[in-house]
């Protein structure tokens, strides 16, 4: 059999099995839904609650296996991407050998600010009130700072999460089911689906193990997107040093600081990181990357459990690579009083946005 | 309570008695665990193939010389004469939890999910000793901790060369192109 062959074979079945087992969690949750909300009282009775153990181990063994399997299958595309299989991986020498043509707003740019968003993101576009938020932060920014923007974060192709490779099969029947069946249930499922998907990949981000992969394939891709505005690297026309701020919300935080260092190297800049809200490893290659701007919420609980979900980021590691960055002088650290993390007292709304908007832009 | 609980569990075990075999898969699920770091660094599928089945030779005899540790503490201490092949069948179903050991794979929560199988493993291995030399939980604690001590350390020698090496690998492959 010929290795291409036999590659697409193997893909279209690692394809299928992400399918199945996507229908597996949906269809599940669906009947666990429909029981719940029209089983009668003599249905819910006649369970003893022996079986209710008995249902409830099972869900939660199959919910022990689903965990690390989703990630391994999560793993498996971004690697068939690494390999080379699903084509498209650029050579870092090439992406900037043909500049594009400057518009004269990327000629008198010295600095780019790189958003990277939440773990909502499923679409280039971003939610109508982060849309808001970028556009307002934009009309503030100093005349030689670019925002770049609609950047897709958990995918390391140039695709929205429904034409990513590996699970596009998946994503596009879920899409349209919620589009056909615009009900909430089915909208929290989608929501709650993206979400995991996305927290799998800051989970791959942040392994000893995967993370410099998908860092390296996301920086490529950030590159390749740059480039296509018009970015050259090295200095601007007017002589001065280009500067890239990689700025990133929530889980963004985490795939901001995972590029920081493979993107330096590509675009032959200083590259520097800013989160607001940020949930992030710290496992990271800090050393050669500059300032880390952290902008925190008193009142933000995600991101006071990424603090305990990442042990690297406790103080009782001296030695890990973002004490050691904390060690230096390289974090500085700006709170906000009453900014929680996402809702009404997030940093998108009216509440808070211009205090967010001003630490970010006071940073730069 | 805690002993019932553990008479249980030791039952349940004795019922799934395998032998050599489950050591043979418990060794292929670990190497399975790694298969990505030899992905990484775009081996051929011959090559991968051939690494996992040595990965996993390697460390089914990690898993076979500790249960020969455990065999000659049982001698030594608790008087009891059992040939290794006797032994394996008797202690390996403790290996059970080994086989869900390719999970590992899984990113980020790899740890937690190496030292549950590692710590269920251990839990096995003494209640399993308990029920089948008839030494107190307590003694057995002792015997089963030096065989597991060694089986921990030669499996994770295997995995860090392996990793390390593979690692290196990767970053001279990134380096080239990327550094500036």
């Amino acid at each position: 059999m010929a290795p291409l062959q036999a590659i697409r074979i193997q893909l279209a079945g690692q394809r299928r099995l992400a399918g199945v087992l996507g229908w597996l969690v949906l269809l599940s949750g669906l009947s666990s839904l429909v029981i719940s909300l029209h089983a009668g009282p003599m249905l819910l009775s006649a369970l003893s609650p022996g079986d209710l153990a008995m249902v409830l181990k099972a869900v939660a063994v199959l919910g022990l296996l689903l965990i690390p399997i989703s990630g391994v299958i999560s793993v498996t595309s971004q690697f068939a991407f690494w390999r080379g299989w699903l084509g498209g991986l650029p050579q870092p020498a090439d992406i900037f050998s043909e500049p594009a043509a400057a518009t004269p707003e990327a000629a008198a740019t010295r600095c780019t600010i790189v958003y990277l968003d939440g773990i909502h993101q499923s679409e280039r576009d971003h939610p109508p009130r982060v849309a808001a938020f970028l556009a307002l932060m934009e009309s503030r920014l100093p005349s030689h700072v670019r925002l770049f923007k609609g950047l897709e974060t958990y995918t390391v192709t140039t695709a929205r999460l429904a034409d990513d490779a590996g699970g596009s099969w998946f994503w596009r029947r879920l899409f349209a089911l919620q589009e056909h069946h615009p009900n909430p249930w089915v909208g929290l499922i989608c929501a709650v689906l993206v979400q995991a998907n996305n927290v799998i990949k800051v989970g791959i981000s942040s392994d000893r193990r995967y993370g410099p992969i998908l860092n390296y394939e996301l920086a490529l891709k950030v590159a390749q997107r740059l480039a296509e505005q018009g970015f050259q690297p090295g200095h601007a026309p007017d002589g001065r040093p280009q500067e890239l701020v990689l700025l990133g919300y929530s889980g963004g935080g985490e795939m901001a600081l995972g590029m920081a260092e493979y993107l330096r190297r590509i675009c032959h800049c200083p590259v520097r990181s800013m989160t607001f809200c940020g949930v992030f490893s710290g496992n990271q290659l800090l050393e050669q990357v500059g300032e880390i701007a952290m902008i925190v919420g008193d009142r933000d609980p995600v991101a006071a459990f990424g603090r305990i979900a990442y042990p690297g980021r406790s103080p009782l590691l001296p030695l890990s690579n973002w004490n050691k960055a904390v060690k230096r002088g390289q974090v500085r650290r700006h709170c906000i009083n009453g900014l929680s993390h996402n809702g009404l007292s997030g940093p998108f709304s009216d509440r808070n946005r211009n205090a967010v908007i001003a630490a970010i832009t006071g940073g730069l | 309570m805690i002993e019932q609980a553990l008479d249980q569990l030791a039952r349940w075990l004795m019922q799934a008695d395998a032998g050599l075999g489950l050591v043979a898969l418990v060794g292929l699920s670990m190497s399975l665990s790694h298969l990505f770091a030899l992905v990484a660094n775009r081996l051929t599928p011959r090559q991968i193939v051939s690494q996992l089945i040595l990965d996993a030779l390697v460390l089914s005899l990690a898993l076979v010389l500790a249960s020969l540790i455990n065999m000659l503490l049982l001698r030594a201490f608790a008087g009891a004469a059992i040939n290794p092949g006797e032994l394996l069948a008797k202690l390996g179903p403790s290996l059970i939890p080994g086989l869900f050991y390719c999970f590992v794979a899984a990113p980020y929560i790899s740890d937690l999910i190496a030292s549950v199988i590692w710590a269920l493993i251990h839990l096995n291995m003494i209640t399993l000793l308990h029920m089948h030399f008839n030494v107190s939980y307590g003694q057995a604690l002792l015997l089963a901790t030096p065989g597991f001590v060694l089986a921990l350390l030669l499996v994770i020698a295997v995995f860090h060369q392996g990793w390390q090496r593979a690692y290196r690998q990767l970053a001279s492959t990134l380096a080239p192109t990327a550094e500036s």
